[in-house]
């Protein structure tokens, strides 16, 4: 069917004299338009890769002299970030901890919280409850980092200095605590998903047995959906490593790796924050500057491995929702 | 026995999970619940007099008349604390008092110079007036009570020497009356306590009321004008009627905060009172109104956001949202539509969705120092616009940034419309094309809508992003989309740790998020009506 025959719903008198195949003409143009659109569509459709493939491309052009410049080991191992002192130093490791330290301490706080509020959503409580809680969850999400920064540092931190006796308010308990409400949505909503997404059949069977609610979500429904909650944690862990305003804000901003390494009260340095906060004040083309790209570059390639991960377990759960 | 402990435990668990849905919703209200309460207070709060001639003077708003008229009082009740702040120093502020006398003694010496009076007797009482100088200056100078009376009698021995009278002359002789007025009921010794306390009283003072009546308007606007809210008045005068001091109570303890009063510290003299009688009259002095300052959200502010509102970051925030939009929407869409209706499962389209979900994981400050590498550094000046941050560099990092939220969106909308209308189109012999043209898009489009405002919103609220874009803290209304501009979100933050003229005014820290908080949800309650609306209209047909 070519484009050209709709128009003849318009002519009704001229339809009986017409032949009823196309002419050539009409079958070509009809051919060409189906294709060209088509393609058109395709090449709008490509812009997303061209994106990626920018992004990459620039980021990586921009940090190349400095990767060849200096040693890529000592970039990775050294913990000294001095990039304006007489002598620059660019070791990232300092930053890299910082940012799994918030992460790490944020997921803490975040999974088992996130997992109950998608199980409860999900297996224990009715619609009504759940038309209350869901928008909550929405608008959680929705409230931008920089409020929540700005909460941070605005509310928590005075509190934490004064209430806890902490000697700074902006450090890595206050950057994780709210990383960790930020990651929240994330975690509920993708695990709730995946707990819907197991049938009403293993659910049945489960109390059918004699199953209490909490063995039929321990021993059938987290098993079954763990790819799921599993997709759900790395998101909410990719949230928290790729998070800029609310660690620049609230945490304190020192360079160093804590110690003793379970004392949260002090201040830490996020990879996210550390460009932030660098970037504004750096000479275009200066080695600082392409450090700062290189340190971005190593974000870019951590949350696209995080992102193959959580691409890999949500594709299972989607499969073994489509199972059952 | 076991079937009770497994009970026990069903019920601990759904406790806990009922939990931490509590502990959701306690989060949401710790966390707006400050921010709203706070920061409505930059709209609705008690205005004072201050306030109503800061606007007049910034914005050319209210009834003049009216306001001088209203300002009477005020200024009547304020008179009083002027006046004893001036007598009280007096006998405090000494360099004043030599200046002072230094001054008429200059001017007594142009005085003589015109007198017809022959030389000597000009040498003469020249070399008085010096000597009295002299003495004053001693006198204002000693903190030994003796010294100042022997200075003072020697002052006073001139007074009736006719030659002085009706010159300037007689004001030294005033000046020493005042002085030796002024001084009885002060500590001589702890003068310069005294004077730092003064000091430090009259710095609050000028916070509180404005400037001192008789004193050159101040180049910055903010000193311009005293506490134009009550809370701030109420604040300041805490701090003016209570003294704080960090002190080492115990070695090696951390320092504490100790409290006196103010009026203790003047004790015994004419300044005691006083703390007490601006406590009583400061509704006097300062005329506390109701005030819905609704303005708020179209006026420009002073730098550090000190007076006025946030109508520039609003502004700035629509645009670069509203742009971002443009860009993105037919893009979106239009991948989407590809995506749901001609894409097949070939590696091709496999690709492009990995790289959708690619972008969508970028974190937001990648996105920034891309947009600072591609379209500052490289991109536009490819069209000759130079390379800084700009609204058009920001908004198409923006539009970068938003796609994958767009095109899941209408993606999800598309797939929602039943097959059932397009079969329909297509039994009656329309094109794929012309199916999807009137048939599909029109009943996805509320859905894709939703998608918009929440893209929209989501962009409204991106910091990292439009850092180095094009967003700025401080700096004029932008002219055209090749001007860096002010937005909600980099105010926010900037507000909050950047700016410490800002740490004096946290109402209107406060009133900037929860402007962007408010922004949001309300695009976001928008879009949960219109989903709900679009769903129950699918559904239902």
């Amino acid at each position: 069917m070519g484009q050209g025959s709709v128009n003849d719903a318009l002519m009704p008198a001229a339809e009986s004299h017409r032949p009823l195949a196309l002419t050539p003409t009409e079958d070509i143009r009809g051919f060409l338009a189906f294709h060209l659109g088509r393609t058109f569509l395709f090449v709008i459709t490509c812009t997303s890769v061209l994106a990626v493939f920018l992004i990459f491309l620039f980021v990586i052009k921009e940090a190349f002299p400095f990767l060849t410049e200096f040693s890529i080991v000592e970039f990775l191992t050294s913990a000294e970030w001095y990039p304006e002192s007489e002598n620059p130093r660019y070791g990232v490791l300092a930053l890299l901890t910082g940012s799994a330290y918030v992460t790490i301490v944020a997921l803490v706080f975040s999974v088992p919280v996130g997992v109950l509020a998608a199980v409860f959503l999900s297996d224990i409580v009715g619609l009504r409850i759940r038309s209350v809680v869901k928008p909550i969850v929405e608008i959680l999400a929705a409230i931008p980092s920089v409020a929540y920064g700005f909460f941070a540092v605005m509310v928590l931190a005075p509190w934490m200095q004064t209430k806890l006796g902490f000697s700074t308010g902006t450090n890595a308990l206050n950057a994780s605590l709210v990383l960790a409400v930020m990651a929240l949505p994330t975690i509920i909503s993708v695990s709730e998903d995946s707990l819907s997404a197991v049938g009403r059949e293993l659910r049945e069977a489960s109390y059918g047995l004699g199953a209490t609610r909490f063995e039929t979500i321990f021993k059938v429904l987290i098993p079954a959906a763990h790819s799921g909650i599993i997709a759900a944690v790395v998101l909410g862990m990719m949230r928290a490593i790729g998070e800029t305003m609310v660690v620049w804000m609230a945490s304190g901003n020192a360079t160093q790796i804590p110690s003793p390494w379970w004392d949260l009260s002090q201040s830490v340095r996020t990879m996210t924050a550390t460009i932030a906060g660098d970037m504004g004040e750096t000479e275009k083309g200066s080695p600082h500057y392409r450090a700062l790209f290189a340190v971005g570059m190593l974000l870019l390639i951590m949350t696209f491995c995080l992102n193959l991960v959580s691409e890999y377990f949500l594709t299972r759960a989607k499969r073994a929702g489509g199972k059952s | 026995m076991r079937t009770i402990i497994r009970g026990i435990l069903n019920n601990v668990f759904t406790a806990v999970a009922g939990t931490s849905v509590v502990c959701l919703c306690m989060v949401l209200v710790a966390v707006l619940g400050p921010m709203i309460w706070r920061g409505g207070s930059a709209v609705f709060f008690k205005g004072t007099v201050e306030f109503r001639k800061m606007q007049l003077a910034l914005f050319g708003r209210g009834n003049e008349a009216k306001i001088e008229a209203e300002q009477k009082r005020p200024e009547d009740a304020r008179r009083f604390v002027y006046d004893a702040i001036e007598k009280f120093k007096g006998g405090i502020d000494t360099e004043a008092l030599s200046d002072k006398a230094r001054q008429i003694y200059r001017q007594f010496g142009s005085e003589l110079r015109q007198t017809d009076m022959p030389g000597e007797e000009v040498a003469e009482l020249r070399s008085i007036t010096r000597d009295i100088r002299k003495r004053l200056e001693i006198a204002f100078a000693s903190q030994n009570r003796d010294e100042i009376n022997k200075a003072l009698t020697y002052v006073n021995s001139f007074r009736d020497d006719s030659r002085f009278k009706n010159s300037s002359a007689e004001g030294l002789f005033q000046l020493a009356e005042e002085y030796a007025t002024a001084i009885q009921g002060i500590n001589l010794a702890e003068r310069n306590e005294y004077r730092k306390e003064l000091a430090e009283v009259e710095q609050i003072l000028t916070r509180l009321l404005g400037p001192a009546p008789a004193t050159p308007t101040p180049a910055l606007m903010m000193d311009r004008f005293g506490a134009t809210r009550w809370d701030q008045a109420q604040k300041l005068l805490n701090r003016l009627v209570w003294h704080e001091q960090w002190a080492q109570q115990e070695p090696n303890e951390p320092m504490v905060k100790m409290r006196t009063p103010r009026s203790q510290r003047f004790a015994g003299t004419e300044l005691e009172g006083l703390f007490d009688i601006i406590e009583q009259q400061l509704p006097e002095m300062l005329a506390p109104k109701l005030t819905f300052y609704w303005r708020y959200f179209i006026d420009d502010s002073t730098p550090g956001h000190y007076f006025g509102g946030v109508g520039p970051e609003i502004l700035g925030t629509l645009l670069l949202t509203v742009l971002a939009m443009l860009f993105v929407v037919p893009f979106g869409v239009i991948s989407a539509a590809y995506l749901v209706e001609c894409a097949s499962d070939n590696l091709a389209v496999r690709t492009i969705r990995m790289c959708i979900n690619t972008l969508a994981g970028v974190p937001s400050i990648v996105f920034g120092m891309f947009g600072l590498a591609f379209f500052v550094l490289f991109f536009l000046p490819i069209f000759g616009v130079p390379s800084k941050g700009c609204i058009l560099a920001a908004s198409l990092t923006l539009a970068v940034l938003t796609l994958p939220v767009m095109i899941r969106a209408s993606e999800e909308a598309i797939r929602a419309v039943p097959q059932t209308y397009k079969e329909a189109s297509l039994a009656l012999g329309a094109s794929g094309f012309r199916t999807f043209v009137t048939v599909t898009l029109p009943a996805a489009l509320p859905g894709i809508l939703t998608g918009v405002i929440l893209s929209l919103s989501r962009v409204a609220g991106e910091t990292a992003p439009v850092l180095f874009t094009g967003a700025v803290a401080l700096g004029p209304m932008p002219k055209s989309i090749f001007d860096p501009t002010r937005t909600l979100s980099y105010g926010s933050y900037d507000m909050a740790v950047g700016d410490r003229l800002a740490a004096m005014v946290p109402h209107n820290q406060f009133g900037m998020v929860v402007t962007l908080v408010g922004l949001i949800l309300c695009l976001n309650t928008l879009a949960i009506i219109l989903r709900f609306r679009v769903s129950k209209k699918l559904a239902g047909q």
